[in-house]
């Protein structure tokens, strides 16, 4: 048997299973909807030939009302709901990874621990958690009623309200990691450098903190935007139909509504758009880093 | 210096990030014990909830079948995934290099899409084949292919913070194969083999988008079950299964506690959700 | 309840008794159902399952849209049994998602009343065989709302319900259908001009303050007992239902057939294309259509039996409102019309705009 040969064979054995797990179960099931996109719409929401464009044409609001702009309203507010959640996301975690990483040193494990943890319980549990304490009734929307924030009797769920709050809950974790390993690697000689030069501590963190933080920053977002752009559960349950994203459009086409080619339409949209805000980041993270590569 | 004024607002900050990050499970276990029908108003403790649980033939069911899904899709993963990991560390240079993009692939992809991908390819092939009819099987497949990249990543990263001259050091010890993996490889990529088997099981048990669309009429999962229970509104009944999966979870988060001051080697898993 | 379950006891040991040996044929064997929630009393399952010595597999679903999706997406041969809506019964047919019956396996059918036999969405039953019939009407809570109007206005007015909250199914025929009513071009309107104004009269009510979202049928009754809402759509069957389950929560909770017009509909059992076991799914539609069996169904589960046999032994709270419509009720209830082609696309997209503004 010649080295070669045992070289290709170890080579098979250890990257041909996993390797051929996501061709099979991932690369040829996405190529598949994508063609599925191409085709029309059968009678009863079935894709069938001839090949077409209609389901792009639907997704763009073309029907037989005329020009309608539903679908580019929930396209608008699937990217609108994503950046608040993102931005509120960044506003809790950079306090919390800069605590973490001013403790002593053997809490810090404990204390990621805990900010992780609830990401591990099921998505569909944490926003039942949360329509428990926004349902009507409850202490915390019985208070949001007194200050006038919902009508009453009303609670505060289902709302856009709701919606965002469930979003950060879920994505905090994602944020908090990677700002905490950029606060870890903080160069302290450069910050107290900062200090000497500047008076007020906004310019301090503009100048010295900032600039440091940028990876962990754009990582986080990377990992917190993404997957609140594709959100189904949360919406679904804490909206009530009010607060619908694209993922929500593209499900009811296969959940409900039955029409397969406008489903797998929205689906390559929302990757297409997910390309498109990663280029975007990567572009921000460029030019506020001074063009140095900062991350993917 | 840093100031004590900003010092004591971190830990008051701190304080109220933990209020809001468990308010929403204690909300779930406190009312899961009431002795009424309300998760607005507490009248007294009870445990009828968790006996009418266990009773429930439905949710015991979809019980073993949370159970059954997650471990096995773990175990799976974690040889598929560690196998992976290693062989694109070992054989980076050839021509397989572009392969490693499909490790990101299920990484950037939304869950929704994932799962109706895998559903209509699924329905296409059980169409022309009569394999792959929606059940356990294809939830497992479906998981499967999402926990391979980030065991395989996680693998991969411990490999390349090891120093290469080890390699070559444990290719003149041992001859065979199977005695470099038995004798190096896996002592090595023990904490990273540890951390991804914890990382997996907790993606399989955090994933509901993917599950809900590859199931079949008799593979229901518990956030499954609770998916369609919700829609009465949320009952003490399920804030009594989301209970014990919240349980099951602590469980879990105390286990990798556990391994990390076991392990010296072990870093700080990244945990959390598929991105 | 309790001389209930007697009764149902006492009927299972009937049963038992004389039944056994056409059933052997089935032992071990696995029948799975896919059917509304709160639909089918436990125990016609057990006694099935004795009888035959099989298992059913019971799966839920709340909309007709819901158990559609499920057959396209590989139930079409996972499901032995599925519970249309009338209006569902020609798509159904029409895209392959169903086989035809065996009239010969159901010797109980001609227990069926004329006006199911040979329905209009099924001629000669080819295909579906009735399970019950009932109606969808407005539910309300009479201590949020005071006494209300036999009228959708309670729903799409919001001068008659300013503040309390209510929801609507996530059902395009059903809430485009009550929409319709309220504007007055009749529950069953298909015309485009008709279902687009009824469309924008959802929009904006689903703008309104006091919307709490899309709830189905069976689930907005256990919210309206809870609280959450106090108005919303629901069938006259669940509502009996869950009342006579929690008669005290149930007091002030009101079910009407709005004078505007509402749904009369039929649910019917279909075999999918590729059931599993069609064999076994013949012997539970004609076990269901066996005259106690049909009467202990409507027993339990408080809907019209279409069952003629069945009718003596139902309990005399089937024989009066909301149950069986008054006359004049009669004369405003009307069957959902079965879509198709354009006009079905034309309700989808109607309806899709409904949902994402």
């Amino acid at each position: 048997m010649s080295v070669l040969h045992r070289e290709t064979r170890h080579m098979l054995f250890t990257v041909a299973p996993g390797a051929l797990c996501i061709f099979v179960f991932l690369v040829l099931p996405s190529v598949y909807l994508v063609g599925m996109a191409f085709l029309t719409n059968g009678p009863y929401g079935l894709p069938t030939l001839p090949l077409s464009l209609q389901s792009f044409r639907e997704l763009a609001g073309f029907g037989f009302l005329g020009w309608s702009p539903g679908n580019l309203y929930t396209l608008i507010r699937s990217v609108w709901q994503t950046l608040l959640a993102t931005a509120l996301v960044i506003l809790l975690a950079y306090p919390a990874a800069y605590y973490i990483s001013t403790r002593p040193a053997r809490w810090r494990p404990l204390m990621l621990l805990v900010i992780v943890v609830p990401s591990w319980t099921n998505q569909v549990i944490r926003s039942v958690g949360w329509m428990n304490i926004f349902a009507p009734g409850t202490p915390v929307s019985d208070f949001a009623a007194l200050l006038g924030l919902t009508a009453p009797q009303m609670g505060l769920f289902p709302s856009q309200f709701a919606v965002i709050v469930g979003l950060v809950y879920n994505f905090l974790p994602f944020m908090v990691l990677p700002l905490y390993a950029a606060f870890e690697r903080l160069d302290t000689e450069q910050v107290e450098a900062a200090k000497d030069l500047f008076a007020s501590p906004m310019a301090v963190f503009r100048h010295a903190v900032f600039p440091q933080t940028l990876p962990g920053l754009m990582a986080g977002t990377v990992l917190v935007a993404i997957p609140a752009f594709g959100m189904y559960v949360v919406t679904e349950l804490l909206g009530g139909g009010k607060a619908t994203m694209i993922g929500n459009l593209v499900a009811r086409q296969f959940a409900q509504a039955s029409n397969w080619p406008l489903g797998a339409a929205g689906a390559i949209i929302m990757i297409a758009v997910t390309l498109i805000g990663l280029k975007v980041l990567r572009d921000l993270g460029r030019r506020l880093s001074g063009d140095r590569e900062v991350v993917l | 210096m840093r100031s004590v004024r900003l010092d004591y607002a971190l830990r008051v900050f701190w304080g109220l990030l933990l209020v809001f990050l468990y308010a929403p499970l204690a909300v779930v276990v406190f009312f899961s014990f009431n002795s009424i029908n309300s998760s607005a108003r507490f009248a007294g403790f009870s445990l009828q909830w968790y006996e009418r649980l266990f009773r429930n033939e439905a949710i015991v069911s979809a019980l073993m079948n949370t159970v059954v899904l997650a471990l096995a899709s773990t175990l799976i993963a974690v040889v598929i995934g560690g196998l992976l990991g290693y062989g694109f560390y070992r054989y980076r240079l050839g021509r397989l290099s572009w392969l490693v993009w499909l490790i990101y692939l299920p990484v950037i992809m939304p869950d929704i899409v994932f799962g109706i991908a895998e559903m209509t390819f699924f329905v296409a092939i059980n169409e022309r084949l009569g394999i792959l009819s929606p059940g356990l099987g294809t939830m497992v497949i479906a998981h499967v292919t999402f926990q391979v990249p980030f065991v395989a990543l996680l693998v991969n990263a411990r490999l390349l913070s090891l120093d290469p001259q080890l390699f070559e050091a444990c290719h003149d010890l041992y001859a065979a194969p199977w005695q470099r993996a038995r004798f190096f490889l896996l002592p090595v990529l023990r904490p990273a083999i540890l951390s991804s088997f914890l990382l997996a099981l907790t993606l399989s048990i955090d994933d509901f988008v993917i599950s809900f669309f590859t199931a079949g009429p008799q593979s229901t999962t518990l956030p499954i079950y609770i998916w369609s229970a919700i829609k009465k509104g949320v009952t003490p009944e399920v804030n009594a299964i989301a209970t014990l999966m919240i349980g099951s979870v602590l469980l879990v988060a105390l286990f990798s506690l556990l391994a990390q001051h076991g392990s010296s080697g072990g870093k700080q898993s990244k945990g959390g959700t598929k991105a | 309840m309790t001389h209930r379950r007697i009764g149902v006891t006492a009927m299972a040991v009937a049963l038992a008794a004389g039944a056994g040996q056409a059933a052997a044929q089935f032992e071990g064997e696995t029948l799975s159902l896919f059917n509304w929630s709160q639909y089918m009393d436990p125990a016609i399952i057990e006694g099935f399952e004795d009888e035959y010595g099989v298992e059913v597999v019971e799966n839920y679903f709340n909309s007709n849209g819901e158990m559609f999706a499920k057959l396209q997406a590989g139930g079409v041969s996972q499901y032995d049994i599925i519970v249309p809506s009338n209006y569902y019964v020609p798509r159904l047919v029409e895209s392959g998602l169903v086989q035809p019956l065996d009239h010969d396996r159901l010797p109980n059918l001609d227990h069926l009343m004329d006006t199911f036999i040979d329905p209009d969405f099924d001629p000669g039953n080819e295909y579906s065989v009735a399970y019950q019939w009932g109606t969808t009407g407005l539910v309300y809570d009479r201590d949020e709302l005071g006494d209300m109007p036999a009228s959708w206005s309670v729903l799409f007015d919001p001068a008659v319900n300013p503040e309390a909250p209510f929801a609507l199914p996530e059902d395009a025929q059903v809430t485009l259908g009550a929409a319709c009513a309220w504007l007055g071009h009749g529950y069953d309107c298909t015309g485009r001009e008709a279902l687009e104004e009824a469309a924008r009269l959802v929009l904006e009510t689903k703008q309104r303050d006091n919307f709490a979202g899309f709830i189905q049928g069976t689930p907005v009754l256990q919210q309206l007992v809870r609280g959450s809402v106090a108005a919303g759509m629901t069938f006259n069957g669940d509502y009996l239902f869950y009342k006579s389950e929690d008669p005290e929560g149930f007091e002030n909770i009101e079910y009407v057939i709005p004078e505007e017009g509402a749904e009369i509909w039929v649910d019917n059992m279909m075999i999918p294309a590729e059931a599993p076991n069609p064999e076994l799914a013949h012997a539970f539609i004609d076990y269901i259509l066996r005259a106690d069996v049909g009467a202990q169904l409507s027993n339990w589960n408080y809907y019209s039996s279409p069952n003629a046999a069945a009718l003596p032994m139902l309990d005399e709270v089937l024989q009066q409102p909301p149950i069986t419509p008054t006359d004049a009720e009669m004369e405003s209830l009307t069957f959902i019309p079965s879509l198709k082609g354009d006009n079905l696309q034309f309700l989808q997209q109607v309806w899709r705009e409904v949902e994402s503004r």
